[in-house]
């Protein structure tokens, strides 16, 4: 991370531009300027943590749009999330919410509860599930959950197709594993028809950074370190290497690790690297280091690709690799807070809608905007989040597209819950029609 | 204080979801991009003329202290609430009422944002000439309380000289309408340039009728280095001098440049000791023949690089270079501080040396930056606020150029405004007479006093 924690928060006002939650309320005190105010007097003690404090904090989606125009070089994302830890302590987060990040903290927890959430879902009567809603979505908007785990159905090693021409790590996440195997099957599909070998690390588990959002940081420090551990792991096992030489055989024989969600991303270019600095002398510290080895986090970080950046690198190769005659989809395109502020994508995803034969893409005008998902923000702030959704709705019913395409697995759960049936719109990651377009 | 009997009527006007008095959002309008902070006893967010009608009247019959509040991007702590009381907020009366370019004019409310404003103008092919460097969150009442200013005011000129007719709300509650959509007209007191600029001590701007321009054919923009700060602002004083007026001519220093390179690596010529940015628009011949001029005397004064943006992302390359150099130097210590003195463009040159000395003797790190073409200086620096020692070293350093700013027929602000950072230096620039004669339309038009209290009248 680049914060630079003497930097103080010139209140030069560049930030409430951006913010998604500020253009909405119009307020001041929902901009980030005002919550880094709100930090400060918390830290001085002229606040106390209270229920207000605790929602105008909260009333931020992460997004990361604050710290990409801020002059002063804030790191929002980091002060946002250590507000979030300390007022937690003495606020507990509410009962639904606990159970989200119980849920994610553990991978059988997570895979039980994907298997209730499938039975739920098939005993639940259509007609309750029309008529309730969590957040801003409808029950039968909700995805439904694979039938098996992605991770069960693939192997740990996908072998190259054709001219073997390198080889990625593919870190899952479990919106992709739990709900969206499309999107898995997309990516190994593509990876290897490129020319990659895929290795699935194993006991991989959630990123962390939704227990990260609701201040459970040791929650998600436990989780970070399974998952550095897994990719190092995939690392040098693959190499045949004893452990402590993977970190030179990652360096050397791994051209990525793939995320297909750039949330899950963020976490592992950005919090992972950060996590060797919590300090000494914890029993998390302690784990940490006596499993993982040194400079690992940073090289992962380094590596770290969402799947569309990566396939623009191929751009010309997918491109050839599509016959003139495919179908041709009517596509919008959706970008995800982390993908424009964590990833820089933007330029590049347009790039791939553009030049790949089976896309017919057409800008709207607001597909940068915010979607009003944010994790939990839907389910925590469903007003804010519904006037979000509103422009961004009209923009894609008057397009015309057959699909929204987006790269997150919460925007493409807010998104597809607020069509409805009757707009016939799939929402879907760009790579299942990448994946479509290029056959078996 | 306000009375929970007060609020009750307050909230007579507004409904709840208007009104704020809790301490923790409270927090959050103590503030501007100034370095001083007071709290308000509570915001309330009007979004009709009649209601901060009904909220004045209301304020003014308990003598509460109001202060308007666009976004808070005020750098001199104009919309500080010093006396607390009441800060009406005018962020949620953002509606662009009218755009007729036929008339040329665009009817808005007070809380609509400038950039907004120039993207709904945008498709008819027309703009809001003032460009203030917020314009993308600070608001059109907030522009024409501080009469903002930009970049390219040199050639077109300020705020004031955009306002046709504004619709304000005295401190008594009464509003008043003047002007017209009419560009001349001439009936009566020019009103618009008395609130223009008044940083809300007079009245609350509640609709604004503005003059808008057509987007100008072309666009050249250029950028000339110098192996010497003196001959940069000489070539300034000389293209001005001659009558040539460019859209806009933006100076930047040798630290700045390097500085901005350091970050963004955009190519700019680390040896350069001050660059020109200069924009020239109108029809593609007469474009033509200015850059032609500007560039021969920016050889006669030793340029020895001048590079013409070949395309609209290379324009967009060199305004970068400019426009984030205040972010750069935000950068390098944990605060920043930016003035913003103006001298008559002969002085230019004289200022920048003068600007150097100052902050060499206190041993203190300088940016200058200038929209140079209207000699509007903008020296940055880069300091601790928590170092006492170093910040007062700080104010010291603005203390001298404030003098050498008067002493060169200059003012203390060409476009941040007085607000509470330079009030006390207003003896410097104008007469006694003159300052009794503000406080005394002060007087008759806010005789208790309660708009913006504790600033500079
Ligand atoms: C990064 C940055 C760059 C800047 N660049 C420039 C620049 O290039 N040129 C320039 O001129 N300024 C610049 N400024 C200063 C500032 O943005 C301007 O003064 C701007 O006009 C303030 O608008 P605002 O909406 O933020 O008003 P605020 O800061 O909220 O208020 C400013 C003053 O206006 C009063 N006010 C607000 N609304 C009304 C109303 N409806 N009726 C009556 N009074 C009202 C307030 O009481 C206060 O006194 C810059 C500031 C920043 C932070
Ligand atoms: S952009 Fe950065 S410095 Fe400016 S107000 Fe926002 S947080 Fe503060
Ligand atoms: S992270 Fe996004 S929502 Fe949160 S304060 Fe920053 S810009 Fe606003």
């Amino acid at each position: 991370m680049t914060d630079q924690p003497i930097q103080n928060c010139g209140k030069c006002g560049l930030c409430l531009s951006v913010c998604p939650v500020y253009q909405i309320i119009k307020q001041e005190q929902a901009s980030p300027r005002a919550r880094l105010q709100l930090i400060k007097a918390f830290e001085k003690k002229d606040l106390t943590a209270s229920p207000l404090l605790k929602d105008l904090v909260s009333q931020c989606l992460m997004c990361g749009a604050c710290k990409v125009v801020c002059p002063s070089g804030i790191n929002h994302y980091a002060r946002f999330m250590d507000m979030r830890e300390q007022l937690a302590r003495s606020l507990p987060e509410p009962p639904a919410i606990r159970s989200l990040v119980y849920l994610l903290a553990k991978e059988y927890r997570l895979r039980m509860g994907a298997g209730l959430a499938r039975i739920g879902r098939g005993l639940t009567p259509a007609a309750l599930e029309k008529a309730y809603k969590i957040g801003t979505i409808p029950v039968s908007r909700f995805p439904k959950m694979n039938r098996r785990p992605l991770r069960s159905t693939l192997p740990r090693v996908s072998f190259a197709r054709g001219n073997p021409r390198g080889r990625v790590i593919y870190f899952t996440g479990c919106a992709t594993n739990y709900m969206f195997a499309d999107t898995g099957m997309a990516t190994v599909h593509i990876l290897t028809q490129l020319g990659y070998e895929v290795v699935i690390p194993e006991s991989q588990t959630c990123c962390g950074i939704p227990m990260m959002f609701h201040g459970a940081r040791d929650r998600a420090v436990v989780n970070m370190t399974t998952n550095l551990t897994a990719i190092q792991k995939a690392m040098g096992e693959n190499e045949g290497l004893r452990p402590k030489n993977a970190r030179d055989a990652a360096a050397e024989n791994w051209d990525a690790v793939i995320v297909d969600c750039t949330t899950c991303g963020a976490a592992l270019k950005d919090e992972y690297p950060a996590l060797m600095n919590i300090p000494a002398g914890s029993s998390h510290a302690a784990a940490l280091t006596r499993k993982i080895l040194p400079g690992m986090p940073g090289l992962i970080a380094r590596k770290t690709r969402d799947i569309l950046s990566f396939l623009h690198d191929h751009i010309d190769d997918l491109a050839a690799a599509m016959t003139s005659d495919i179908p041709k989809h009517k596509v919008i395109y959706h970008a995800p807070c982390h993908s424009k502020n964590s990833f820089n994508s933007l330029a590049k995803v347009q790039a791939l809608l553009t030049a790949l034969p089976c896309f017919d893409y057409i800008p709207v005008p607001d597909e940068t905007t915010c979607c009003g998902g944010g994790g939990t923000f839907f389910y925590e702030y469903p007003d804010i989040s519904k006037k979000m959704m509103a422009k961004k709705l009209a923009g894609a019913r008057t397009s015309g597209a057959d699909f929204w395409l987006t790269d997150c697995p919460v925007c493409r759960i807010n998104l597809h819950g607020n069509l409805s049936e009757k707009d016939n719109r799939i929402v879907v990651h760009p790579v299942t029609l990448i994946s479509q377009g290029l056959g078996k | 204080m306000i009375s929970p009997d007060l609020k009750k009527q307050f909230l007579a006007i507004v409904d709840p979801a208007r009104w704020l008095d809790e301490k923790e959002p409270l927090f959050c309008y103590a503030y501007d991009a100034f370095v001083e902070e007071s709290m308000p006893d509570a915001v309330i967010f009007p979004e009709t003329t009649e209601e901060v009608s009904q909220i004045l009247a209301l304020a003014s019959a308990h003598k509460i202290p109001v202060t308007g509040r666009g976004a808070g991007t005020s750098v001199c702590g104009a919309p500080v609430p010093v006396r607390h009381g009441l800060v009406v907020c005018f962020s949620k009366m953002d509606r662009i009422i009218e755009v007729n370019t036929k008339d040329r004019y665009v009817i808005v409310e007070p809380g609509v944002v400038n950039a907004d404003l120039q993207a709904a103008l945008a498709p008819d092919g027309f703009f809001f000439p003032p460009d203030p460097g917020s314009m993308n969150m600070s608001t059109i009442g907030g522009n024409i309380a501080q009469n903002a200013g930009g970049p390219r005011c040199l050639k077109y000129g300020v705020t004031l000289d955009y306002i046709l007719s504004l619709e304000v709300v005295l401190a008594s509650g009464k509003v008043i309408t003047f002007g017209s959509k009419n560009i001349k007209d001439v009936t009566g007191y020019k009103l618009a340039a008395l609130f223009c600029g008044s940083e809300g001590t007079l009245g609350l701007v509640t609709r604004a009728i503005l003059k808008v321009v057509p987007v100008p054919e072309t666009v050249k923009t250029i950028m000339a280095t110098f192996k010497d700060l003196d001959d940069t602002a000489n070539a300034v004083t000389d293209i001005i001098g001659s009558g040539i007026l460019p859209a806009a001519m933006e100076l930047m220093d040798r630290l700045t440049l390097n500085a901005i390179e350091d970050k963004a690596g955009l190519g700019l010529d680390r040896e350069a000791a001050g660059t020109l940015l200069i924009e020239v628009d109108g029809v593609a011949e007469a474009c033509d023949k200015q850059i032609r001029q500007i560039s021969e005397k920016l050889h006669a004064h030793h340029a020895v690089h001048i590079q013409e943006a070949g395309s609209a992302a290379d324009r967009e390359r060199l305004w970068t270079a400019r426009r984030s150099a205040y972010g750069v130097f935000a950068k390098l210590a944990p605060d920043i501080i930016s003035e913003d003195v103006t001298v008559p463009v002969s002085r230019v040159p004289e200022m920048v040396r003068r600007i150097v000395q100052i902050t060499d003797k206190y041993n203190l790190r300088v940016g200058v930056l200038a929209h140079a073409g209207d000699g509007n200086m903008h020296p940055m620096i880069p300091a601790d606020k928590s170092n006492a020692e170093e910040w007062e070293r700080v104010m010291a350093v603005f203390d001298e150029i404030f003098r050498a700013a008067a002493d060169l027929d200059g003012t203390l602000s060409g476009e941040h405004g007085i607000g509470l950072a330079k009030a006390k230096y207003l003896p410097l620039v104008m007469d006694p007479g003159t300052i009794e004669f503000m406080k005394t339309i002060k007087q008759a038009v806010d005789p208790d006093g309660i708009l913006n209290p504790g600033k500079f009248v």
